[in-house]
């Protein structure tokens, strides 16, 4: 599915993992931003990927739980990078021009290299 | 299927399936009531071979672990429930493991319960993090497999097959009080979530993840679920028979896990003692580790993280981090010193209350075309997958009434 | 406050007794043959000798706190479950299954009333 096709954004967007050019897993797709207003299309804008898009789809109890496990961050995919929508969503760049795995780098410097077969 | 793979796979699952929730109420339903209880270890392991082989199917098909899965089928409220109840029953299942095999090696060596827990939760943290995933699966299986010293044990003690094959058939043994009768249906809702733990389907779709299933693994998925589960669970029933032979006419029921190697060491003396234990070291360690893992999967693949041990621990680091704090945090709930026999009574309530919510998901996404295809549901795995839906369902809701009535099965 | 309280005194009251103790002395009775079963392999070298000290304290233990949750210490079962408790760890296994066995009395008289 091309992105500016008709979607339905529960059962064909919302939670879907997202994948970059380089086939790399990128997160999930945990909310989106849409433009658009009454009386006018809804069109999408974005893909908001991180645990600090939760906000609104779960209640207050939970959100203060997933920051302690998970942080808050938000990043935010602009639809022109989207390559496709299926079984998953397909971006056309790399996951690091959009800022994607900076949370795993920043926990990589924890991490010592070295020991694993 | 290559045949090699497809043993080594059997073998594994095989010695992998008891942990330390199914030794301790293998003897003590065996001493207590005979061969009565032998059909709910049968009928829970073909419950745990349905909904094993429908995770394992799911993550070869739909080629995305169960917990993905759930969060796009069942939403991210629902889903972070589901996630939040599973990580806690199998947090606390996993500390009921490394205290299990404090107590193990204690009986080994004599050293102080608490020394020996914190060493086994540092060589289990130096295993995931060295060993690569396969390796990680096989060793602790394979040698999990020392466990058949049971199976020899209860056929030198000659016991009486007719009852133990009539031990199959579901029953209520006649002429128990209401007070035992109460017991009884303990044990077999206990039994039941003992078999079927919710991290046994979380790893088992994972690690089909960790080892690239496709379509073409799916004969082996269904012989390894199938014959892997089937004859561990005669593991359990092994002991659960000698105890009905041994310790039940001599007025013992167990209290502490190490009773029931006493089972082989009445016929085979101080060797079949230490391979019994060994046996259940290994057995109990490789679930401390799928318990560990599979916390580790779920929360990683809810939030979205890189996951899975088939990366080097930096390639997956908040993975690492995760499981990491999983057993440290494991670790910390035996340190408080609490009875371990306690840990495997509230894994058991725990696990059971959680069971409904781990396997409606899965039922839910292996019976949908839209992630299965041609590999949906087939009419046998429906009608068994929701008849034992119910199952669980009515023994969750009756699970914390009777251990507390019970007083965890102590009458 | 007192209303409130009363049920529970009741129910307190109700708990006390060898109805009550019914269960410690169950696992008591269990504890004993048990030790008694180890002590008889132990004899026969059954055993290893780390297997045979670790089962021993694990069983004296958990009769010690057996015999501490008895509402009732001071009744017959109390000073059996005692005088279990007093033994060496090596006493032997016909002792420890006197003791038990005494136990095992106790509780099938209870269980048929």
């Amino acid at each position: 599915m091309k992105p500016d096709s008709l979607i339905k954004l529960v059962s064909e967007l919302l939670d879907l993992p997202l994948y970059d050019v380089e086939g790399k897993y990128c997160g999930i797709v945990d909310d989106i931003e849409l433009t658009g207003g009454p009386g006018k299309d809804l069109k999408l804008k974005a893909l908001l990927v991180g645990p600090g898009a939760y906000k609104g789809r779960l209640p207050g109890w939970a959100i203060w739980l997933v920051k302690k496990i998970a942080g808050d961050r938000v990043t935010r995919v602009p639809m022109d990078k989207v390559h496709s929508i299926g079984a998953a969503v397909h971006l056309e760049c790399s996951g690091w021009q959009l800022g994607l795995h900076k949370s795993e780098r920043r926990a990589a410097e924890w991490i010592p290299h070295g020991g694993a077969l | 299927m290559n045949p090699i793979e497809l043993t080594l796979g059997i073998m594994t699952a095989v010695g992998g399936f008891v942990d330390i929730s199914q030794v301790v109420f293998a003897a003590l339903a065996g001493s207590v009531f005979g061969y009565s209880l032998i059909w709910a270890f049968a009928l829970s392991t073909v419950g745990i071979i349905v909904y094993g082989e429908m995770s394992g199917r799911v993550a070869a098909v739909a080629k995305q672990p169960v917990f993905n899965l759930i969060r796009h089928r069942l939403g991210l409220k629902l889903g972070f429930i589901t996630l939040a109840a599973s990580v806690l029953s199998t947090l606390i299942t996993c500390a009921a493991e490394i205290g299990g095999l404090g107590l193990l090696l204690r009986y080994l060596t004599g050293a102080p319960y608490l020394l020996m827990a914190t060493i086994s939760a540092a060589a289990l943290m130096g295993c995931i993090w060295i060993l690569p995933f396969k390796w990680i699966e096989r060793i602790f299986g394979l040698l999990g497999l020392l466990m058949l010293v049971f199976v020899f044990a209860l056929t030198a003690i000659d016991p009486p097959w007719e009852k133990i094959a009539a031990g199959f058939l579901p029953q209520i043994p006649p002429g128990l009080s209401s007070k035992e009768l109460l017991n009884f249906s303990y044990f077999a809702v206990a039994i039941f979530s003992a078999v079927m733990f919710p991290y046994e389907t979380y790893f088992y779709s994972s690690g089909g993840i960790e080892e690239e299933w496709g379509p073409k693994d799916l004969p082996t998925n269904r012989v390894t679920a199938i014959a892997g589960m089937a004859l561990g669970s005669l593991l359990s029933i092994a002991m659960l028979a000698s105890a009905a032979q041994l310790f039940g006419p001599a007025g013992v029921g167990p209290q502490i896990p190490g009773s029931v190697a006493l089972q082989t060491a009445i016929p085979f003396g101080p060797v079949g003692l230490v391979l019994a234990l060994l046996g259940i070291l290994f057995a109990v360690a490789g679930a401390a580790i799928e318990t560990c893992m599979a916390n580790a999967y779920s929360i990683a693949q809810f939030f979205g993280w890189i996951w899975g041990r088939h990366k080097k621990p930096w390639e997956a680091p908040r993975f690492t981090i995760a499981w990491v704090a999983l057993l440290l945090l494991s670790l910390a709930i035996v340190l408080t010193g609490v009875d371990p026999m306690s840990l495997v009574q509230y894994a058991i309530v725990f696990s059971i209350l959680v069971l409904p919510l781990t396997y409606l998901p899965l039922m839910l996404l292996a019976d949908d075309k839209k992630y299965m295809g041609k590999y949906v549901n087939g009419r046998l795995a429906k009608v068994l997958g929701w008849l034992f839906f119910v199952l669980i369902v009515l023994m969750a809701i009756a699970a914390l009434p009777l251990f507390v009535i019970t007083s965890g099965g102590q009458g | 406050m007192r209303r409130a309280l009363l049920p529970l005194l009741l129910l307190a009251g109700c708990s006390k007794g060898p109805e009550a103790d019914l269960q410690y002395i169950s696992q008591a009775r269990s504890l004993g043959f048990e030790w008694a079963m180890v002590n008889q392999l132990a004899a026969q070298g059954k055993l290893t000798a780390a297997y045979v000290q670790t089962m021993r304290e694990s069983l004296k233990k958990q009769l010690g706190t057996t015999a501490s949750a008895l509402t009732q210490p001071e009744s017959q079962y109390g000073n059996e479950i005692r005088a279990l408790v007093a033994e060496p760890g090596n006493a032997s296994a016909a002792e420890l299954r006197t003791h038990a066995g005494k136990l095992k009395q106790i509780e099938d008289s209870l269980e048929s009333d």
